[in-house]
């Protein structure tokens, strides 16, 4: 197959190595794991936003022939306490139920139907209690507290300048409330996993995830159990954008795991569970204040969030303590001050999703700035451009921007494209009943985990006997392509063709630590340590070379697929032969790297305990093209460009790939995904009802890179995954605006809000 | 029930409950993975296989639905080891990122163009728009698609 | 375990209603199996699978009558030379229904007796005044669409009896045909409000007969003649169709639910009349 033996340079948009197997329908997802002899695990939840459990009836389920047994708290030993920092969410509800799904007994069974009806069976017995769906609801004094810590799960403070007072040395003010809901992962590979315990007591699981060697710690301290007994393995993801990070099923599975006798336990969560149980995106409620001179110059911003973490935290507070840090913008602004509280409701769990606290702030703060750009007349591409952050300024946390710094050149490269250019004379082109509008949107990511704890990884490299390097990948592929990014950078630098390269998917128990699959850092972060592992392998190459060929000394040596050569002399070594030579031991190279931390951490948010701050960003500047309906209020997004700079681009259909799929994602987020709930209740748990976009509902997009280079990444480069959702909402709300003089402040945009608000007339309250 | 159809070719023979939903059939009795149940409910594609030459929702068909029939799943359609056009171009242009919706949206394609060889980008989206990609936001997808189409057209192989 | 059967005549069905009494028919699946899945019906003792029954799959012509068979899939319908000629509305309502894949399983028998209030075959089987032809214990008989709906998933539909074809005299009087689904997204999606609409336009542009109809603002599909007299010798203009946008509002139920409000398609029922004036060019 010619893919294999293409050459991997990097730069090439060479295509995936993993798109062969899964093409065919060939690759293996945990999913497709079934072993014989497999029993079903499943539990049975609260459907009850809020109570203490009093009981639970499993006698009936449990005298079900084909049922091994019914669990409750009681039979979790441990903690009974999962999550990833905070740990404060029962594997099994004990004396409370805080969400609708939290899980109440577990059942273990022959099969899928005999599961189902035993599930039926289990009646909790749960006293309602008084429950509590927003923050503002959550933070009222005689609100009923969900933990014993009460409803907070942090406040918190980012300021520098004197806000407050800068206010007064501003020339125009503007003041705003934007709200936005729920949203879901929607990956098309459901949480789900299998898991066996061993004779001599490991635990051994395959399950869809985002962080196998966390998963053990989180699983190990809620069950009582030894991590390093526990072997997690991770094919690819079906999807992960987040919510696949931290334990879904592994503490259920695993408990189960301990009841089957030996026995390959299944959980999958179908659709509707997926719904009920899985993690969300934060709904957050925003209040902005922004100021400015004259001249354009930002001067003052303040702000007051209000994130929805629902029942527990999971990332709760590492989510908001992102979105504070981006709360200002890619912009310089002296004068700043973020206030967040992360709080508890009765809510479904949020935690990280793609964009990860930040796609909300972005909606707000590039809302601001277009109406800061209207009342000071000034172009919206101009007043960013003036205030947009270069290398060695300060940015709204007050951390100097030490690294690559791209967003005044994605600004620039967007204000010479037609699509901004041609704006006016598009825009009176409108068709009957259509009104058109062009918006903007300059948008960034950190990468990486910040300050409080080690954003590394271990890559091992490894000559086979039969002369190929094997890669062992500490980090899971949920579809962003890093692994195929891997074999591109090994390639590229041992000068191997595919075919050569063999990737070893993560193992807890044959690839090293490297942490999660998220915060755009895997590319970045495993990259440089594989980087590190090629060169030492090369190195060592060279030498063991040099002995065979009789060299008197390592010069004139080069690496060509499967071989070695002496240039000067045209002898050769290969690979083969190389590794017959070398004890086991020594045809390994292992490579490590942490990333980069900011070393001006300014004196506020203190109450973050990891992430704060961040020092590495990911930029773009998006546009968006609209077409409102004026009979029925429908946006279609008829054009859409981002530019954006993730450093040098190793791989350009590779960056394209996210590019498209954040965007993608971006505008469901924009147009028609929210979670509806009543009283914690999910009214749309289902595709049915969740309104995901079609092909027929994304535009073409067209991505170009604006390539800085980031000095400290592999080959120039910085992860990109998450930096493309944060653009559509703000660039389709300010188009909008652009379309009908009209604000919308509530996300999603849907027709009824864009109907109502030409209608009722300019920018309305949030209600 | 005793279950007699084609399946990828060649004629099978199965015991079968005749209300079996046929995803399951065919992942768990056929040990056909490549077919995947992402929603259960008709929505997302997912589960999408060639009958008699349409592609239909496998989570939404029984068992006894099968009976005479010809079926044709993602493991079925590359022949002797080659790859259909479609699959060939998924992979060129970048049309596979995490993969799961890439087996029903292949055959969603395939089916596609044996119907409309010539399809334009816009009927190409709206050909594929039963089927949810979370990951590409369907712009190489359609880019393979369109390239497959002209392959195809040209008298390559299939 | 549920028995699943597949006649493949009609007296084969027959005699299988007869002896297997609770026994639910479908055809293509894609909304009794959906239900049954999430628990809105209950999972019978017997299932019967109509899609080989080859007198309920086939569209054909009796002079000014087109009869389409039940089990005809919308895929099927839309690829009939039959159908193409002589019911483009009908034809535009099911080009946007569900996807290709609900398209290729779906039936417009199917369609026609899940009566949801926002069924797509339904505005234009409304406006094309539709008759079923029921086939029962003792024999066949025929009623009127709209007699046929009483409510949301209610039919008249009486105990072993199916919907054997739908019948529908090709509209000879009329020069327009127009259909809009407003959903919450362009791909399969159920319709919020829908408009199916056939005029007759005079060469000089004003109306001289109307049929309209509303999906999704009622309990079932919405006609008015009192909105209809409203067109009949105006000129096709946004002007005269916003005057009759303002009454439909009056003829309406729409209810609030997770797809969208009341107000909203309160609003834009109205508003799809507008539409009708940029069909014919002519948007003033």
């Amino acid at each position: 197959m010619t893919l294999r033996h293409r050459t991997l340079e990097i730069g090439c948009p060479v295509p995936r190595v993993d798109a062969a197997a899964k093409v065919t329908g060939e690759e293996k997802y945990a999913i497709d794991h079934t072993p014989g002899n497999m029993l079903w695990a499943g539990v049975r939840r609260a459907g009850v936003p809020h109570g203490r459990l009093r009981t639970v009836h499993v006698e009936e389920a449990r005298a079900l022939p084909g049922v091994l047994c019914v669990l409750t708290a009681a039979d979790v030993p441990g903690t009974n306490r999962q999550g990833i920092i905070h740990k404060d969410q029962p594997v099994l509800a004990g004396d409370r139920v805080r969400h609708c799904g939290d899980p109440v007994a577990l059942v273990l069974a022959e099969d899928r139907e005999t599961l189902a009806k035993a599930l039926a069976l289990v009646v909790p017995d749960i006293e309602p209690l008084p429950s509590v769906h927003s923050p503002e609801e959550a933070l009222r004094p005689d609100a009923p507290a969900i933990h014993d810590s009460g409803n907070v799960l942090l406040q918190a403070v980012i300021e520098k300048g004197d806000a407050s007072s800068a206010f007064g040395e501003c020339d125009a003010v503007v003041e705003e409330t934007f709200a936005v809901p729920f949203q879901e992962h929607a990956f098309l590979e459901t949480q789900n996993g299998i898991a066996h315990r061993e004779a001599d007591g490991k635990l051994v699981m395959t399950v869809s995830t985002q962080a196998p060697f966390r998963d053990r710690f989180e699983i190990a301290q809620a069950l009582g159990l030894d991590p390093l007994s526990i072997r997690i393995i991770s094919p690819y993801l079906g999807g992960g954008f987040g919510g696949k990070d931290g334990a879904t099923v592994q503490c259920l599975l695993a408990l189960a795991a301990m009841h089957a006798g030996g026995r390959p336990v299944r959980m999958t969560w179908e659709r509707e569970e997926s719904f009920i149980a899985g993690y969300k995106r934060h709904a957050v409620k925003m209040h902005y204040r922004v100021g400015a001179k004259r001249d354009g110059t930002l001067h003052a911003l303040e702000c007051d969030l209000y994130y929805d973490t629902g029942a527990y935290a999971h990332l709760g507070a590492e989510v908001m303590e992102l979105g504070m840090e981006h709360a200002g913008g890619p912009y310089r602004i002296p004068n700043v001050r973020v206030k967040g509280w992360c709080v508890y409701t009765n809510n479904p769990i949020a935690g990280a999703m793609r964009g990860f606290g930040v796609c909300q702030t972005t909606f707000a703060v590039e809302s601001v700035m277009d109406m800061l750009a209207a009342k000071l007349t000034l172009e919206p591409l101009e007043f960013r451009r003036k205030n947009a952050l270069r290398r060695g300024d300060e940015n709204c946390a007050g951390v100097t921007m030490v690294h690559s710094t791209g967003i005044g050149a994605c600004l620039e490269t967007l204000g010479r494209h037609p699509l901004w250019l041609e704006r006016r004379d598009w825009r009176r082109a409108a068709p009957p009943f259509k009104r058109r509008g062009v918006g903007l949107a300059a948008v960034f990511n950190a990468m990486g985990y910040g300050r409080g704890l080690p954003d590394s990884a271990i890559a091992r490299l490894e000559l086979t006997l039969d002369g190929r390097i094997r890669i062992y990948c500490g980090v899971s592929d949920m579809g962003q392509g890093n692994s195929a990014a891997f074999v591109q950078i090994a390639g590229g630098i041992l000068c191997q063709d595919a075919s050569r390269l063999e990737l070893i998917l993560p193992d807890t128990d044959r690839t090293h630590p490297s942490g999660s699959s998220s915060a755009g850092r895997t590319t970045y972060t495993f990259g440089n340590a594989l980087v590190q592992a090629c060169n030492a392998l090369k190195e060592k190459l060279f030498h063991r070379a040099a002995l065979v060929l009789m060299l008197d000394e390592e010069k004139g040596l080069a690496l060509l697929p499967g071989r070695v050569r002496h240039l000067p002399s045209g002898r050769e070594a290969s690979f083969e032969l190389l590794a017959r030579m070398l004890p086991e031991a020594d045809r390994a190279s292992v490579g490590q790297f942490i990333m980069p931390v900011a070393h001006d951490v300014p004196d506020t948010g203190k109450e973050f305990v990891i992430g704060f701050p961040h020092v590495f960003f990911a930029y773009a500047a998006h546009l968006a093209r609209v077409e409102v309906d004026e009979l029925t209020g429908k946006i279609e997004v008829t054009e859409y460009l981002a530019v954006t700079d993730g450093g040098k681009v190793i791989n350009p259909q590779g960056f394209e790939q996210q590019v498209h799929g954040s965007v993608a994602q971006g505008l469901g987020y924009a147009l028609t995904e929210q979670l509806l709930l009543d009283r914690g209740a999910i009214l749309n748990a289902g595709f049915a009802d969740y309104i995901l976009p079609t092909a027929l509902d994304v535009p073409e997009i067209i991505s170009v890179a604006a390539e800085t280079f980031e000095h400290t990444g592999p080959f120039g480069m910085k992860g990109i995954g998450e930096v493309g959702t944060n653009g559509p909402l703000p660039a389709v709300a300010n188009a909008v605006n652009d379309a009908l003089g009209r604000r919308l402040t509530r996300s999603p945009l849907t027709a009824s809000r864009v109907l109502r608000a030409m209608e009722e007339g300019p920018a309305q309250p949030v209600t | 029930m005793k279950l007699r159809f084609v399946l990828n070719g060649e004629s099978v023979e199965i015991e079968v409950r005749p209300d079996r939903r046929v995803v399951d059939l065919l992942r768990e009795d056929c040990g056909l993975t490549g077919t995947k149940e992402c929603c259960g409910s008709g929505e997302c594609g997912g589960c999408t296989i060639l009958v008699d030459g349409d592609c239909r929702l496998s989570c939404l068909m029984l068992a006894a639905q099968l009976h005479g029939r010809d079926v044709v799943t993602i493991e079925g359609l590359s022949r002797n080891g080659r790859l259909h056009a479609v699959q060939e171009a998924f992979i060129e242009h970048g049309a596979v990122q995490c993969g799961f919706c890439t087996p029903g949206m292949v055959l969603a394609a395939v089916s596609l163009l044996a119907r409309q060889p010539r399809p334009s980008r816009e009927q190409i989206r709206e050909g594929l728009s039963g089927n949810i990609c979370r990951c590409t936001g369907y712009v190489k997808i359609v880019d393979a698609v369109e390239a497959a189409a002209l392959k195809l057209a040209n008298g390559d192989r299939r | 375990m549920t028995n699943v059967l597949i006649p493949e005549s009609m007296e084969e069905l027959r005699r299988i209603l007869e002896t297997h009494p609770g026994a639910r028919v479908y055809a293509g699946g894609t909304d009794l199996l959906v239900k049954m899945r999430s628990g809105l019906e209950a999972v019978p003792p017997c299932l019967v699978c109509l899609e080989r029954i080859a007198e309920l799959g086939a569209v054909s012509e009796y002079g000014e009558v087109v009869r389409i068979g039940a089990c005809v899939t919308h895929t099927r319908l839309l690829a009939d030379p039959v159908v193409t000629e002589h019911l483009p509305v009908l034809v535009r309502a099911v080009g946007v229904l569900g996807s290709r894949l609900i398209r290729n399983m779906g039936t417009i028998g199917g369609n026609v007796c899940t009566a949801s209030p926002a069924g797509d075959t339904l505005p234009p089987l409304y406006v094309l005044d539709t008759e079923l032809e029921l086939c029962g214990r003792t024999g066949s008989r025929i009623v009127a669409l709209r007699d046929f709906i009483r409510g949301p998933g209610q039919t008249v539909l009486g105990e072993n009896e199916i919907l054997a074809a739908v019948r529908i005299r090709k509209p000879r009087m009329f020069n327009l045909f127009h259909y809009e689904k407003v959903g919450q997204r362009k791909g399969l999606c159920c319709s919020a409000v829908s408009l199916a609409a056939m005029l007759r336009v005079s060469s000089g542009g004003v109306v001289e007969d109307a049929a309209l109809a509303w999906g999704s603002v009622g309990p079932t599909v919405v006609r008015s003649r009192e909105i209809e007299r409203m067109l009949i010798g105006k000129e096709l203009t946004a002007e005269r169709m916003r005057e009759a946008a303002a009454e439909v509002g009056k003829i309406i139920s729409p209810i609030s639910d997770v797809r969208a409000d009341a107000a909203y398609r309160r609003a834009v029922a109205g508003n799809l009349l507008l539409r009708l004036a940029a069909r014919d060019g002519s948007s003033r």
